[in-house]
C-alpha cells in the first residue's frame, strides 16, 4: 500500500505529458483535464481514509532505505494539503474554460496547471530536503509557465520580476541545503530531525534554520519579504491568480509549519519569538495595503498576506492551539483566496474593469456573485460559523493561553480590516444605482459562478462541520508538536 | 582551500548581488548566473574537497570524493539551465514588448 | 427552544420563493406569523413559579461549542422583547413598504436578525453568543443598506458595521480570554468561577474587552455616532433593531456578565460613568437634531446610557430600575419611532422644521405620540410607565454604595446631579419632538405631500405599544413579582423584591422629578435663546468627524504607506529583502553563537586551484564594470569555465562535464537574447546607489561565507554516502557512483528535473510561438 503516496504526484505528471500531446484538440484535453482532476481527487481521498485509519503511509522510492533513498511521507498533515489542492484543482479547471482564451488553452495551460499541481502534491508528501526544493523548482517552473501564458505586456514585465526573486530564493534553499548538509551529513528531513535534536540545535544549527525560514518566508510572503506578490499575482488570468493565490504561498507557510516543528524545534524562545514578531508586522502591513488600493484583484492579492501572517503566528506561538489553528486556518485560506479570486476575476470580467471607483450597481445584475462575495468576505474575516473562525478561533486561544497578547489583539483588529477591505468591494461595486451601460453577460456569470459556490461549500463545511475535522486537525498538532512519530515513522528505529 | 573556495563562492555571490541590484536587464540576468555558479560552489565544498579519487569505483581506491553533493549540484545545474534559458526568452521578449531593458521603467501603476 | 431560535432562520430560506408573490399577497403577512409563534411559545413562561430553562445540543464537542440555550428572567424579557415587538414591526412594515419594495431581501435580513437577536440572549456557550453577536451586526448592515441607492444608507451601513464588528472582535478577546483563564465555555460556569476569574493578571485586560463589545453595540459615548446614520435604515429596522433590540444587546451583555464584574469598582467607574455621560450627551444633542429620526436616535442613545448607568450602579434596586426601564422603554421608543415612519409616511418628510400642526390632521397618531413622549420625559402621571422607571433612576442615584476609589467616589457624589439634568433635557426634546410636529403653525405648502392620517393597519402596531405604555403605568405590579424581578434576579443573582407605587411621599426623587419638569418646560418655551450653545459645544468637535477621518486616513494613509515602499522596482525589492536576511540572519548568528572555525579539517592548499579561484574572482568582479555587452556575457563564461576546471580539480568529472556544456549553450542562448537589445549603459549611478549596491552585496556574500565556513566547522556526523559507495556497484548496478544516485537513489529528483526542463521548454515555446500567432491576426 505504500505505493499510494506518490499517485497525487504521479496522476497528474503522467496525464499532463499526454495533454501535451493533444494540445490543440481542446474538447478531449478539457474534458480529459476535468476528469483526471476528478479521478485525483477521488483517489486522494481514498489515501486520506488509509492514511486517518492506518497511520502515515511511507514509501521509499526505488526501494531504498531511508534515509538514502528519497522518501515519500503521506501523513494526515500532507495528504490534508493535498486533499485542499484537489478541492481547488477541481473547481480552477471547471472555471478556466470560461476564463482562458482558446489561445491560452492551446498553448498548454491544462498541462502547465496539472503540473502544478503534480509540484505542489510533490512538496507537501515528501520527506526529503533536497527532492523538496526539486519540487519547488517544478511548481516555481509551471507557475512561470502559467504566469506569462498570453504574453501580455503587463505579463512578461511582471513575471520578470516573479522569477527574478524567486530564482534568487531558490539558489539560497540549495545552498543552505548544502550548508545543512556540511553539518549534519544528510538531506532526508527525518534523520536530520533526529540529528539536530541530538545536538540540541546548537551553534550554527539555528542560523541555518533561520536562512531556510527566509527561503520559505519568501515564498510564503512574509513580512520583510512580500514585496514580489502582489502585482505578479493580479497579471494572469483569474484561474491562474486563484491558483497562486491559493496554492503557491502556502507551500511556504507549510515547509515553514514542517521544518520548524520537526527540525527546528529545540530553540522557540529564540526562533518562535522572531516569527511572532514577523508574523505581527506581516498581519498590519498586509491589511493596509490591501486597504491601499482600489484594485479589486489588488485587494485580493494583498490579503495574501495578512492569512499569512496568522498561520505564522500560530507556528510562533508553538502550543496544540496554535498549532491546529495554524493547520485549520491554511487549509481554510486555501480554500477561500482561491474562492476570492475567482469571484475578482468574474467581477473584473463582467464589470470590464478591475477599478472599484468604476464599478456600481453590479447586484442588479449579478446577484448570486454579489452575495458570494458577501459570504466570502465574512468567511474571510473569521466571522462564524464558518471556517475562517474556527482557525482564528483556535490560533487566539494558543495565543492568549501563552500570553501573547499583543499580537492576538493585532490579530483581531486585523480581522476587523480584513472585513473592511472586502466590505468595500460589496459596497462599492455591488451596491448603489443600476449601470445600465453596462453589457450584461448572464451566461458567462453564471458558469463562472458554480465553480466558485463549490469551492464555498467546502469553506461553510469546514466551519459549521468543524466536528468533522477539528478533531484531526488537533490530532496533527498534536503530531507536530512530537517528531518523534515521524522520525519513528520514516526510519522505522 | 574550503576556506578559500568558501570565500570565492563568496565572492560569486557578491557580484551577482551586486549585478542584481543594476538597472538593466542584462546585468540582472548575469547577476543570477553567478549566484547560481557560486551556489553550486557552496555545495561542492561543503562535501569536503580532494578527500579521495572521483566517485567512479575501482578495485584498488577505498576512498572517494563524496558524491552526494556531485549528485545534488548536477540536478541543481540543469534546472537552473532550465530557469535561466526561460528567462533569457523572457527578458528577451519584455524588453521587446516593453522597449525598454531598463528595470526601473519596467514599472505598472495600480489599474492595469 | 432551539427550535425557535432557528424558525426565523429556516424561514428565510423560503422567503424568497413567497415574495414572489409580492404582488398578490404581501410577504410580510407569512412573515408576520414567525415573531409571533415565538411570542406565544414564551409567553407562559412568565410567572412567578419561573425556573430557569436549559437545553444542549451538540454541536463542536470538541472545541467546547455546542448549542447550549439558557433561559432565565434576564433572557425572558429580551426574547419577549424581540418576538413581541417583531411581531408589531413586521405588522407595521406590511403597511409600511410598498409592494414594488424588494419585500423578500427585507424580511430575509429581518428574520435573520431575529434569530440572531434570540440566539444571542439565549446562548449559554460563549463563542455561540458571539456568533450570533457577529450576525446581528450583519444584518443590521444589510437593513441599514436596504436603499443601498442613497449615498447615506452606504455610509451609515459601512459604518455601523465598521464599528460593531470592532466591538464584537474586541469582545472574541475577552471572550477567549475567558475561556482560557476558566476551560469553560458556558457563561453560567464562568460566573461559578468569578473568584478565578477576579484573581487573573488578565481581569482588567478581559474587563476592557467585554466593556468595548457592549459599549459599541449599545451606541455608548464615545461609540453611540453610528446610531444616528443608521436611521438610514426602513423606520420599521428602526424602530426594531436600532431601538427596542439590537442596541440592547450591549446592555443584556453587560447584565450577563454582571455578576461576575460588579464587584469590582471599575466596573461602577467605568460603566454608571460611561452611562451617566451618554445619558447627558445623547439628550444634549436630541435637542440640536432637525430630523425626527435623528431626535429619536439621540434619544434612545441617551436612554440606553441611563440602563447602563443603572447596570453599573450595581446596587439591586438599581438593577431591578434598569430592568423595568428596558422594558418600558421599549414600549414608549417602540411606538414613537412608528409615529415618525408614519409623519414620514404620510408627510413625505422627517424634517421637523416643515412640519407643525399636523394634530387635527392626524389626531390618532398625535395621541399616541403624546403618550409615548410624556412617558419618555417622564411627567409624573400615574398612567405613564416611564415616570415610574424615571423616579427609580433618580432614587437608586441617591442610594449608592460608598466605594474606596477615589474617581468613583466623585462620580458617586457627581451621579444624582448628572442624573437631573440628563433628566431635563429629555424632557426637552420630548417635549421638541411631539409639540413640533403636531402642534403650532402648518406648513403645509412646504411638504411634498398633503397629509392625512395614517391607515388603520399602521396605527395598530403604535397603539399596541402606548396601550402597553398605559397598563404597565397604570398596573406596575403586574410585571413586577412575574417577570421584571426575575429578570433582576438574573442580573444581580439575589433574590429581588420590590413593589411598585406611584406615590412615595415627599422625598428627594419626587423634587428631583419637579426639578426636571419645572426646568424642562422652561428650557423648552426659551430654546430659541439657548440652542446658540450648540455652536460651541460641541461646535466643530464631532466624534463623527473623527470618525470620517479615521475611515479616510485608513484609506489615505495606507495607500501612502503602501505606494512608499511598493513602488514596483525591483531593485528595491531585492534590497529590502536581501538587506532583512542579512540583518537578521546576523543577529541570529550572533545571538545563538553561531559561528565557528577550525582549521583542522580541511583539503591541502594548491596554488592551482588558487589561481583559479583568482581568475574567477577578478572575473567575475569585471562583470559589474564591463560596459560592452559581448565582453560581459563572455566574462560571465570565462567563470562558468573557471567553476568546470574547478570541477575537475576536485574529482567530479560530470559536473564538469555537465558544467561545460550548459555554460555554452547557456552563453549561446545569452549572445542570442541580447543581440538585439541595446549596448550596456555607462553606469551614471549616483554615489548612493553605487553604496547600497556595495553594501548589500558584500554583505551578502560575507553573510554566506561566514555560514559556510561555520557549517564546514561544524561537521559532527558521518555523511550518509559512504552507503552510497558501498552498495552502488551491488545494489545500483554502476561503478559511476554519481550517475547511480541520479538515476536510481535518487531517482526522482532526476525525474523531476527533467520535467523542469520540459515545461520550461513548452513555456518557451509558447512565449515565442503565441506571440507569432497574435502578429498574424
Amino acid at each position: 500500500m505504500s505505493n499510494l503516496a506518490v499517485l497525487p504526484i504521479v496522476i497528474p505528471l503522467i496525464s499532463s505529458i499526454i495533454l501535451a500531446f493533444f494540445h490543440k484538440k481542446l474538447p478531449l484535453v478539457r474534458s480529459v483535464a476535468k476528469l483526471v482532476s476528478i479521478i485525483n481527487l477521488f483517489v486522494v481521498g481514498f489515501i486520506i481514509t488509509y492514511v486517518y485509519n492506518n497511520g502515515p503511509v511511507v514509501l521509499e522510492s526505488g526501494g531504498w532505505d531511508a534515509p538514502f533513498g528519497i522518501i515519500l511521507v503521506a501523513d494526515m498533515l500532507s495528504m490534508t494539503l493535498v486533499l485542499t489542492t484537489n478541492i481547488i484543482a477541481v473547481a480552477a479547471v471547471f472555471y478556466a474554460q470560461h476564463s482562458l482564451s482558446q489561445k491560452q488553452e492551446e498553448f498548454y495551460f491544462y498541462t502547465f496547471f496539472l503540473l502544478l499541481i503534480a509540484g505542489v502534491s510533490g512538496a507537501f508528501i515528501t520527506g526529503d530536503l533536497f527532492n523538496l526544493f526539486v519540487f519547488f523548482e517544478v511548481l516555481l517552473m509551471a507557475s512561470y509557465a502559467l504566469i506569462v501564458l498570453g504574453g501580455e505586456k503587463v505579463q512578461l514585465r511582471e513575471s520578470l520580476k516573479y522569477i527574478l526573486i524567486n530564482l534568487f530564493s531558490s539558489m539560497l534553499f540549495v545552498t543552505t541545503i548544502a550548508f545543512l548538509y556540511s553539518v549534519v551529513g544528510t538531506i532526508n528531513m527525518a534523520q536530520i530531525a533526529q540529528r539536530v535534536q541530538e545536538v540540541d540545535q546548537q551553534g550554527v544549527l539555528t542560523t541555518i534554520g533561520i536562512l531556510l525560514f527566509f527561503v520559505f518566508g519568501t515564498k510564503a510572503a512574509l513580512f520583510p519579504l512580500y514585496y514580489w506578490l502582489p502585482k505578479p499575482y493580479i497579471v494572469p488570468n483569474p484561474v491562474v491568480s486563484a491558483l497562486f493565490g491559493a496554492l503557491l504561498t502556502k507551500v511556504g507557510i507549510y515547509s515553514i509549519l514542517r521544518v520548524f516543528t520537526l527540525i527546528f524545534g529545540h530553540n522557540p524562545s529564540f526562533t518562535h519569538n522572531f516569527f511572532i514578531w514577523i508574523a505581527g508586522l506581516t498581519l498590519v502591513f498586509g491589511v493596509i495595503g490591501a486597504l491601499s488600493t482600489n484594485n479589486i484583484k489588488l485587494i485580493i492579492a494583498y490579503n495574501i498576506i495578512p492569512a499569512v501572517g496568522f498561520m505564522l503566528m500560530g507556528i510562533g506561538v508553538f502550543n496544540e492551539a496554535s498549532i491546529s489553528g495554524t493547520v485549520y486556518y491554511l487549509v481554510h485560506d486555501m480554500i477561500i483566496k482561491a474562492v476570492l479570486f475567482l469571484i475578482v476575476g468574474a467581477i473584473a470580467y463582467l464589470a470590464g474593469t478591475s477599478d472599484l471607483r468604476k464599478m456600481k450597481g453590479l447586484i442588479h445584475h449579478y446577484p448570486l456573485l454579489g452575495w458570494l462575495l458577501f459570504v466570502s468576505g465574512i468567511v474571510l474575516a473569521g466571522i462564524p460559523p464558518f471556517s475562517g473562525f474556527i482557525g482564528k478561533l483556535l490560533l487566539l486561544q494558543g495565543a492568549f493561553s501563552e500570553g501573547e497578547i499583543i499580537i492576538a489583539i493585532v490579530g483581531l483588529l486585523c480581522s476587523l480590516l480584513i472585513l473592511t477591505s472586502v466590505m468595500r468591494i460589496f459596497i462599492r461595486g455591488f451596491w448603489g444605482e443600476r449601470d445600465d451601460s453596462l453589457t450584461v453577460h448572464k451566461k458567462t456569470a453564471r458558469k463562472l459562478t458554480i465553480p466558485i459556490a463549490f469551492l464555498l461549500c467546502f469553506s461553510i463545511l469546514l466551519g459549521v462541520g468543524a466536528e468533522l475535522f477539528y478533531p484531526s486537525g488537533a490530532s496533527i498538532a498534536n503530531y507536530l508538536l512530537n517528531p518523534e512519530i515521524y522520525i519513528e515513522a520514516v526510519l522505522k528505529e | 582551500m574550503e576556506i578559500i573556495m568558501s570565500i570565492l563562492s563568496g565572492v560569486l555571490f557578491t557580484t551577482g548581488v551586486y549585478n542584481l541590484l543594476q538597472k538593466q536587464l542584462l546585468r540582472i540576468i548575469i547577476g543570477t548566473a553567478l549566484i547560481s555558479h557560486g551556489a553550486h560552489l557552496f555545495i561542492l565544498t561543503m562535501g569536503k574537497l580532494k578527500r579521495g579519487a572521483p566517485p567512479i569505483l575501482e578495485y584498488h581506491v577505498d576512498q572517494y570524493t563524496d558524491p552526494l553533493p556531485q549528485a545534488l549540484i548536477l540536478t541543481s545545474i540543469v534546472i537552473s539551465f532550465g530557469v535561466t534559458s526561460l528567462l533569457l526568452v523572457l527578458a528577451y521578449r519584455a524588453a521587446k514588448e516593453n522597449e525598454t531593458d531598463n528595470m526601473d521603467l519596467l514599472r505598472g501603476n495600480e489599474n492595469e | 427552544m432551539i427550535f425557535a431560535i432557528f424558525i426565523p432562520l429556516l424561514f428565510a430560506c423560503f422567503v424568497p420563493i413567497l415574495s414572489k408573490y409580492k404582488d398578490k399577497i404581501h410577504t410580510g403577512i407569512f412573515v408576520l406569523l414567525i415573531p409571533f409563534i415565538i411570542f406565544l411559545f414564551f409567553i407562559p413562561f412568565i410567572g412567578s413559579e419561573f425556573k430557569p430553562v436549559y437545553t444542549s445540543f451538540n454541536w463542536i464537542p470538541s472545541l467546547d461549542i455546542s448549542l447550549d440555550f439558557y433561559l432565565d428572567g434576564l433572557s425572558l424579557l429580551f426574547v419577549l422583547l424581540i418576538s413581541g415587538i417583531g411581531a408589531l414591526v413586521t405588522l407595521y412594515s406590511i403597511f409600511y413598504l410598498h409592494k414594488s419594495e424588494r419585500l423578500g431581501a427585507f424580511y430575509v435580513y429581518l428574520l435573520m436578525f431575529m434569530s440572531a437577536m434570540l440566539g444571542v440572549v439565549l446562548s449559554d456557550n460563549v463563542f455561540v453568543l458571539y456568533g450570533f453577536w457577529e450576525l446581528t451586526s450583519i444584518s443590521s448592515f444589510l437593513l441599514i443598506g436596504y436603499w443601498h441607492h442613497r449615498e447615506g444608507s452606504r455610509y451609515g451601513a459601512l459604518k455601523s458595521m465598521l464599528i460593531t464588528v470592532f466591538g464584537g472582535l474586541s469582545l472574541l478577546g475577552g471572550l477567549i480570554l475567558l475561556t482560557v483563564i476558566t476551560g469553560t465555555t458556558s457563561i453560567q460556569e464562568m460566573i461559578a468561577q468569578t473568584d478565578v476569574i477576579l484573581n487573573s493578571p488578565y481581569f482588567s485586560l478581559i474587563m476592557a474587552f467585554i466593556f468595548l463589545g457592549a459599549f459599541t453595540k449599545s451606541a455608548q459615548f464615545p461609540f453611540h455616532i453610528w446610531l444616528p446614520d443608521a436611521m438610514e435604515a426602513p423606520t420599521p429596522v428602526s424602530a426594531y433593531l436600532h431601538s427596542a433590540t439590537m442596541v440592547k444587546a450591549g446592555i443584556f451583555l453587560i447584565a450577563r456578565f454582571s455578576p461576575i464584574f460588579n464587584t469590582s469598582e471599575w466596573f461602577f467607574l467605568i460603566v454608571s460613568g460611561i452611562g451617566i455621560l451618554t445619558l447627558c450627551w445623547g439628550s444634549y444633542m436630541a435637542v440640536r437634531q432637525t430630523d425626527l429620526k435623528g431626535i429619536l436616535a439621540f434619544s434612545t442613545i441617551s436612554q440606553l446610557g441611563m440602563i447602563m448607568a443603572m447596570l453599573g450602579f450595581g446596587t439591586k434596586a438599581a438593577i431591578f430600575a434598569a430592568a423595568f426601564h428596558i422594558l418600558n422603554h421599549a414600549t414608549f421608543k417602540g411606538s414613537l419611532f412608528m409615529i415618525a415612519g408614519i409623519v414620514d409616511h404620510e408627510t413625505g418628510t422627517r424634517d421637523i422644521r416643515k412640519l407643525g400642526g399636523l394634530m387635527t390632521l392626524m389626531p390618532i397618531s398625535a395621541t399616541l405620540a403624546f403618550f409615548g413622549a410624556f412617558s419618555m420625559a417622564g411627567v409624573p402621571l400615574p398612567f405613564l410607565n416611564g415616570f415610574y422607571s424615571k423616579e427609580m433612576f433618580f432614587d437608586v442615584s441617591l442610594g449608592l454604595n460608598e466605594p474606596t476609589l477615589l474617581a468613583a467616589d466623585l462620580l458617586r457624589q457627581a451621579i444624582p446631579y448628572l442624573a437631573v439634568l440628563g433628566s431635563i433635557f429629555t424632557f426637552v426634546y420630548s417635549m421638541y419632538l411631539v409639540f413640533g410636529t403636531f402642534t403650532g403653525e402648518k406648513h403645509l405648502d412646504q411638504l411634498p405631500v398633503k397629509p392625512h392620517e395614517a391607515p388603520i393597519g399602521m396605527l395598530i402596531s403604535p397603539a399596541i405599544l402606548i396601550l402597553g405604555v398605559i397598563v404597565i403605568g397604570l398596573f406596575p405590579n403586574l410585571v413586577n413579582e412575574s417577570f421584571i424581578a426575575h429578570t433582576a434576579e438574573a442580573i444581580s443573582g439575589k433574590e429581588v423584591h420590590k413593589h411598585i407605587v406611584f406615590w412615595h411621599g415627599f422625598i428627594p426623587p419626587l423634587y428631583m422629578s419637579l426639578i426636571v419638569v419645572i426646568f424642562g418646560a422652561g428650557l423648552y418655551i426659551y430654546r430659541k435663546k439657548w440652542t446658540d450653545i450648540y455652536l460651541f459645544i460641541p461646535g466643530q468637535l464631532s466624534f463623527n468627524k473623527v470618525y470620517d477621518r479615521f475611515v479616510e486616513g485608513l484609506e489615505t494613509y495606507s495607500a501612502k504607506i503602501t505606494n512608499s515602499y511598493m513602488n514596483d522596482s525591483l531593485r528595491r525589492y531585492v534590497i529590502l529583502i536581501i538587506g532583512s536576511i542579512i540583518l537578521f540572519t546576523f543577529i541570529t548568528m550572533i545571538s545563538t553563537n553561531g559561528f565557528a572555525f577550525h582549521t583542522n579539517d580541511l583539503a591541502d592548499f594548491s596554488i592551482t586551484e588558487v589561481i583559479v579561484a583568482l581568475v574567477m574572482a577578478i572575473a567575475a568582479v569585471f562583470t559589474i564594470f564591463t560596459r560592452n555587452k559581448v565582453a560581459a556575457i563572455l566574462i560571465l563564461g570565462v567563470v562558468g569555465y573557471g567553476l568546470s576546471l574547478l570541477f575537475i580539480l576536485y574529482r567530479a568529472p560530470d559536473l564538469a562535464l555537465t558544467q561545460l556544456v550548459v555554460e555554452t549553450i547557456t552563453l549561446a542562448l545569452f549572445l542570442l537574447c541580447f543581440y538585439h537589445l541595446p549596448e550596456l549603459q555607462p553606469r551614471d549611478e549616483s554615489i548612493g546607489f553605487k553604496t547600497t549596491n556595495g553594501i548589500i552585496s558584500i554583505g551578502f556574500g560575507l553573510l554566506m561565507t561566514l555560514v559556510a565556513v561555520s557549517s564546514h566547522s561544524s561537521k559532527w556526523f558521518q555523511p550518509i554516502s559512504n552507503y552510497f559507495v558501498e552498495n552502488s556497484k551491488e545494489l545500483g548496478g554502476g561503478y559511476n557512483i554519481v550517475n547511480v544516485i541520479l538515476v536510481d537513489f535518487r531517482g526522482i529528483d532526476t525525474l523531476f528535473e527533467i520535467v523542469v526542463l520540459g515545461i520550461a521548454a513548452l513555456a518557451i515555446y509558447g512565449l515565442v510561438k503565441l506571440r507569432y500567432n497574435k502578429e498574424a491576426e
